[in-house]
């Protein structure tokens, strides 16, 4: 088994380094999450850098990549104290690419070069969380046009995205899974409004309510085949489980790095509080987790890549990591004594924003939902 | 315009470990392309974008700098082709011998306009390759250049000396070392690090190559850390800036420095 890095990901992780020295330093992202803006400067950097595109059609631009480089991508991303979803957003506009028309590749990419978020992804409704087949948003078409009505919430970047992608039913259909259609929604379309969600977590993108309210378009924003809403959006659904645990994972290395580092210079009763055991015990579990995490993490991408069927890997990955990466973070806050929750020190940003793992992209419950009914469907 | 960029493979000091009697052992730090020299690369490839030109990466020094990683590493900035001198007789070469050796490359690749150049290599950082290189060349050299641009058939050189910026008009073959911080050079992306692969590399033998014997060699004698002085680490609370402003005078006087 080779656990070594090929020469291509070597030099990508080097040119990332450098790019990550240059555009993402710790005060760029403490400021942003301070001020609650987004990394647009830095989105900018990545795209012009090649790392923007990565995985799309060359056609469009892009380079191919595997998923063991994209992990190892967004992983070191994240190990800079960077929550900004590297990967995720590559993965929503390959949604685009894959079923968009002409036009709206065409859009979908040229925000994306400009280091904007072009899309909020808006399934999530009042009513309709881990059951998102409860959806009652409703999408009506008529005369070549479509009107939506229903309220989405907790939809990350809507406020900074320019369309909001989304997932509504056409109430003539029973079967959820067939009604669910997914929609290019221009968010200053008339009848869009929002609310934001002030959260603990995730500064540097905002949260929304979004009211439709009569919102008509012309069908030619329907994303995709009508009715195939959610199998479009469950097309990549492995692979957003294991860039979220990637993320997870790198946020804790963070974490752990900033604690072990703090437990060597601390003193306290006359010596490094890293010489107490007590200290070390938590520093070796973290370490233990952190592998964990690492090798769950690559072997999953790596199986990916195979083309190995993953069945509930992805899930039992991202459950893990996010609960793991949250635990490490708590006892690297717990090492920083009470420092550790004022604001200017880094673990309290990372204790936050690894909290938000535990519900996007699915529950640490909702892994469980997944992962044991295919567990005993496999012994039954 | 053929542009030829010097370069060197060279070990990371921060990955060095100093020995409790000074001496550095670099034994296991990773090597790079030098720290300064991308500035060059990026130089050496605006100016071949605008003159239609090409640019060579050159590199000479033990066997160890030719590997698969280290060829990709360098044709990834913007390099057309690779040259290479990689011959363990030059594991401990000086600067004196590298910039022959240098210089016997740069005449066998033949017809080079413009060589450039780093500040200084990460690793040695004694800057004066480039101008001997110019030297053994019988070329004009020109150090701390922050900008260059081709015009009627020579070039534009802007250099960043102490004394303020002089530009020059520079005919001719010319050797140029660039400011570390004369341009921001582009990283690698994806497609330059796969296109790498694909690119030429050649290998030239050192002893194909017509190297002037050594006039004098170095013998090294001692090395030791730089002194640091003894430093205080105090540290002022910024918050208030008239009290810490004051503190700054309190403390300088304390030690003398005022
Ligand atoms: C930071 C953040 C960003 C988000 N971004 C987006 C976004 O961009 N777009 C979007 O559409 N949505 C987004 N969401 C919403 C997210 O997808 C939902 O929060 C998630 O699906 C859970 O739904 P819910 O919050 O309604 O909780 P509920 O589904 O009401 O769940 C409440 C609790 O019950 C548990 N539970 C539910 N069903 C079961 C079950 N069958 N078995 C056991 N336990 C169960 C859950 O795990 C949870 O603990 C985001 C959420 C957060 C926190």
């Amino acid at each position: 088994m080779d656990f070594g890095l090929t020469d291509e990901q070597q030099l990508l992780l080097e040119s990332l380094d450098e790019l990550l020295e240059r555009e993402c330093p710790e005060s760029y992202i403490a400021d942003l999450d301070l001020h609650h803006k987004p990394p647009t400067t830095f989105r900018k950097a990545m795209h012009e850098a090649g790392f923007g595109s990565l995985g799309f059609p060359e056609e469009y631009g892009g380079t191919p990549v595997d998923a063991v480089t994209l992990v190892l991508l967004a992983t070191r991303v994240a190990r800079q104290g960077f929550n900004n979803g590297y990967g995720l957003e590559l993965l929503q506009a390959m949604d685009i690419i894959e079923f968009g028309n002409e036009e709206q590749k065409a859009e979908v990419l040229g925000l994306l070069a400009n280091g904007e978020v072009p899309f909020a992804l808006g399934f999530t409704e009042p009513g309709a969380g881990s059951d998102n087949s409860a959806m009652t948003t409703t999408a009506v078409h008529h005369d070549g046009m479509v009107t939506f009505n229903g309220t989405k919430t907790l939809i990350t970047n809507a406020l900074q995205s320019k369309y909001l992608l989304l997932m509504a039913k056409n109430p003539g259909v029973e079967d959820p899974r067939k009604a669910i259609s997914m929609y290019l929604v221009p968010m200053d379309a008339p009848g869009v409004t929002t609310n934001q969600l002030d959260k603990i977590l995730w500064h540097i993108s905002d949260s929304c309510e979004i009211f439709l309210d009569d919102v008509t378009l012309p069908e030619s924003c329907l994303v995709g085949v009508k009715g195939n809403g959610f199998k479009q959006l469950m097309r990549n659904f492995e692979m957003e489980r294991l860039v979220i645990a990637s993320q997870c994972l790198g946020l804790a290395e963070c974490a752990f790095e900033d604690a072990a580092e703090y437990a060597a210079q601390r003193v306290q009763f006359g010596k490094p509080i890293g010489q107490f055991q007590l200290i070390q015990q938590k520093l070796t579990d973290m370490a233990i987790k952190i592998e964990n995490m690492r090798n769950f993490v690559f072997k999953t991408a790596w199986m990916l890549d195979q083309g190995v069927p993953l069945k509930s890997q992805g899930a039992l990955c991202k459950r893990y990591c996010a609960m793991a990466a949250f635990e490490v973070a708590d006892e690297a806050m717990q090492i920083f004594g009470g420092v550790g929750v004022t604001v200017g020190t880094r673990v309290s940003r990372l204790w936050r924003d690894i909290r938000g793992h535990r519900f996007g992209g699915g529950t640490d419950e909702i892994m469980v939902h997944i992962a044991g009914r295919q567990i005993v469907k496999d012994h039954s | 315009m053929k542009i030829v960029v010097a370069y060197k493979w060279a070990p990371n000091p921060q990955d060095a470990d100093v020995r409790p009697d000074g001496t550095v052992d670099l034994s296991r730090a990773k090597a790079a392309v030098s720290e300064y020299d991308p500035v060059a690369f990026e130089l050496a490839r605006r100016l071949a974008d605008a003159t239609a030109g090409e640019v060579i990466g050159l590199s000479v020094g033990a066997a160890s700098i030719d590997t698969p990683l280290a060829r990709k590493a360098a044709l990834s900035r913007g390099l057309d082709r690779l040259v290479l001198v990689a011959d363990d007789a030059l594991a401990d070469a000086d600067g004196t011998r590298l910039a022959a050796v240098l210089a016997a490359a740069v005449r066998a690749i033949g017809d080079v306009d413009v060589v450039l150049a780093g500040d200084s290599s990460i690793d040695v950082a004694a800057g004066q390759v480039p101008l001997t290189l110019a030297g053994e060349l019988g070329w004009l050299g020109l150090a701390s250049v922050s900008r260059v641009e081709a015009a009627d058939g020579g070039l534009v050189v802007e250099r960043d000396l102490p004394g303020g910026t002089t530009v020059l008009a520079v005919a001719g073959p010319v050797v140029l070392a660039a400011t570390a911080d004369a341009v921001v050079p582009k990283v690698a992306g994806m497609k330059d690090i796969l296109a790498a692969a694909k690119k030429p590399t050649e290998v030239l033998a050192l002893d194909g190559l017509d190297v002037p014997a050594p006039g004098a060699t170095l013998t090294t004698l001692s090395t030791a850390k730089p002194g640091g002085g003894d430093r205080q680490a105090t540290v002022i609370d910024g918050a208030d800036p008239a009290a810490a402003a004051a503190q700054l005078v309190g403390a300088l006087r304390q030690a003398g420095a005022l």
